[in-house]
């Protein structure tokens, strides 16, 4: 079973997320801000780290920064979703945005759940 | 003219010896000269001929009216009038015509010379007093040519809008007080200086040069334009008309500038409420959406029907509402001019493919059938990929969304001269004729017993023809009702 963390500062988003992805065989571990998203990096290892961009305390960029600068945990895949106005198209990822955070994948909000089960699927199984 | 060559002259004397005499001295001088016997025949030849008479050579000892009474009328009425008295002894009275106005006084026991000596200096006074006038005049013209220049300069100066005015080769002839505070000119460091030199901004140099080389059909075309540029920390907005001279030649430009700042604050403002307001419903929206299809997915214990149902209809409605803020935010971000974000070298063939395969499953739904047609070896294109992306998006799921069940959407990419063709053509229930110009603005819907269960924005095509404009494109549309829909969109190759 894949342990995904999933850092949002909306709690009815979690909640909801959290039911999708456990249907879809998945532990889900929810932190609320950034801070406390790094600190259950550290302590829980997942598989996979999906992290909202605008947060309280500390953003999902600067997150996925640090996060990509520890050789410890720059292994360990980041989705970044975000509602601020990014690209016209919903689901485009951006390679600036990537680059910019080394994230590897980029998912604006609302997203369709197929489409991030989908999503979530495809960077869990890329190796 | 300044020397007045002959002299026409006026004899006035009752002793016609006296007059007989002055006037063959005269003819002698090849001078013109008229007599009259009478201030009251005198009168007449001044009043009807006026400017005939130069000098006058008037007997102080006339009946009835005297000569003092016709110095004094004419030193009013016409003071160009030289005025020569006679008299038999030069006395009291001579002194008294003298202060009146006379020029000088002749004792009419004249020889030829000592007559001469006199009128000689006369006619040299009259000469020296016409040129005076002839000069005076003429200064007087240029004073109220330069009054004229004062005038018009103090009316631009009273502008509230800042005005600089070129010369063909962009040299800053003039400028008013609100220019100078605008670009910090001052007489010492403007006059005369390239624009380029004194303003820094090279579009506003294109602007000045344009107008400079425009014929006047494209100086017209430009007068609809309104470009705003930023200089400094002001936004101004600027017209720049070609000056042309009185043969049509154009001579110069003159640039208004009329500043915006203010407006666009406030423009920005509004641009941060908007990004702040679609935030604060997006969130929310994509909560409302992540819950709805857990639980339509069974994901929070099973359905009954009815339940399934309605929430299938919020879930198409959450949709909508998101559909709409994406929009809005699209629209919005295409007035602003941001609908390049940024130019790369992109496969349109693989954007496309993409694109359909997102777009196939909905389509499916409906039970309609996407064909895609896509030419091998596409020239190179470059641009906007959201834009781009945006561009196929909307046009595609138009496309499903005004075509029935059971139809076809037709997408085909192609190379058409020296553009990139994109085509999507439906069989859908088209676009009524009253209609068909209006597709492409803002808000418009059409309203039809078809559409009335289509949701939408009116902003999609509106964002279409913005994206399209931004590439220096085009988008086209043909129709007929009840058989189908086509859109062309065509976006230029680089060379």
């Amino acid at each position: 079973m894949k342990k995904v963390l999933l850092v949002d500062d909306d709690v009815d988003f979690c909640e909801a997320t959290k039911i999708l992805l456990e249907s879809k065989a998945c532990e889900v571990i929810l932190a609320h801000d950034g801070k406390e998203g790094l600190e259950k990096v550290r302590v829980e290892k997942p598989d996979l780290v999906i992290l909202d961009v605008m947060m309280p305390e500390m953003n999902g960029y600067d997150v996925c920064v640090v996060l990509k600068a520890d050789p410890e945990l720059s292994k360990i895949p980041v989705i970044l979703l975000t509602a601020v106005d990014q690209a016209i198209f919903r689901t485009t990822y951006t390679p600036h945005m990537g680059l910019m955070t080394e994230a590897d994948d980029y998912i604006a909000k609302p997203v369709e759940p197929t489409e991030l089960v989908s999503r979530v699927e495809n960077v869990l199984n890329k190796d | 003219m300044l020397i007045k060559p002959s002299i026409n002259m006026l004899v006035v004397e009752n002793d016609i010896a006296i007059l007989q005499r002055c006037r063959e001295l005269i003819l002698n001088e090849g001078h013109k000269v008229r007599t009259a016997e009478s201030v009251g025949e005198a009168l007449n030849i001044i009043q009807k001929q006026p400017g005939d008479v130069d000098i006058m050579l008037l007997s102080l000892e006339l009946p009835g009216w005297g000569g003092m009474t016709l110095i004094n009328i004419l030193k009013k009425a016409r003071s160009e009038i030289l005025i020569v008295a006679m008299s038999t002894n030069c006395g009291e009275e001579a002194i008294e015509a003298m202060r009146a106005g006379a020029y000088d006084c002749i004792r009419k026991s004249f020889t030829a010379d000592r007559f001469w000596t006199k009128m000689n200096r006369a006619i040299e006074a009259f000469r020296l007093r016409h040129q005076l006038d002839i000069l005076s005049r003429q200064r007087q013209s240029a004073l109220s040519k330069v009054r004229h220049g004062e005038n018009l300069l103090a009316i631009l100066q009273s502008f509230t809008d800042g005005l600089v005015v070129t010369d063909w080769q962009t040299h800053i002839v003039l400028f008013n007080t609100k220019a100078a505070t605008l670009f910090g000119l001052t007489g010492k460091n403007a006059s005369e200086r390239p624009i380029s030199e004194c303003i820094a901004s090279d579009e506003l140099f294109s602007l000045f040069m344009r107008a400079i080389n425009s014929d006047s059909s494209l100086a017209s075309l430009m007068a609809d334009e309104e470009p705003v540029i930023k200089i400094g920390e002001r936004a101004l907005r600027v017209h720049v008309y070609p000056v042309k001279n009185e043969g049509g030649t154009v001579i110069g430009a003159a640039g208004l500038f009329h500043d915006v700042s203010k407006i666009s604050a406030m423009d920005k403002l509004r641009s941060d409420f908007f990004s702040m307001v679609s935030h604060e419903l997006k969130s929310p929206l994509s909560s409302l959406l992540m819950q709805i299809s857990v639980v339509l997915d069974g994901l929070a214990g099973e359905l009954t029907d009815k339940q399934n149902d309605l929430l299938g209809k919020a879930k198409e409605k959450t949709k909508g509402m998101i559909t709409l803020v994406n929009d809005i935010l699209d629209y919005r971000r295409i007035e602003e001019g941001k609908s390049i974000q940024k130019i790369e070298r992109l496969d349109l063939a693989e954007i496309l493919q993409r694109t359909v395969e997102l777009m196939r499953l909905s389509a499916e739904e409906k039970g309609i059938a996407i064909k895609c047609q896509i030419a091998e070896k596409l020239p190179s294109f470059s641009g906007d990929m959201s834009g781009i992306e945006a561009i196929f998006v909307n046009l595609i799921s138009n496309a499903i969304k005004y075509t029935l069940k059971k139809g076809t959407v037709k997408v085909t990419l192609d190379k058409s001269g020296k553009d990139v063709q994109f085509k999507v053509v439906d069989n859908g229930i088209g676009i009524p004729p009253e209609d068909i110009d209006r597709v492409f603005e803002k808000f418009h819907r059409i309203k039809t017993e078809e559409t009335r269960s289509i949701g939408g924005s009116g902003l999609g095509l509106s964002i279409v023809k913005g994206i399209a404009d931004a590439h220096n494109g085009s988008v086209h549309v043909e129709s007929k009702l009840g058989k189908g829909t086509t859109f062309i969109v065509s976006l230029p190759i680089e060379e």
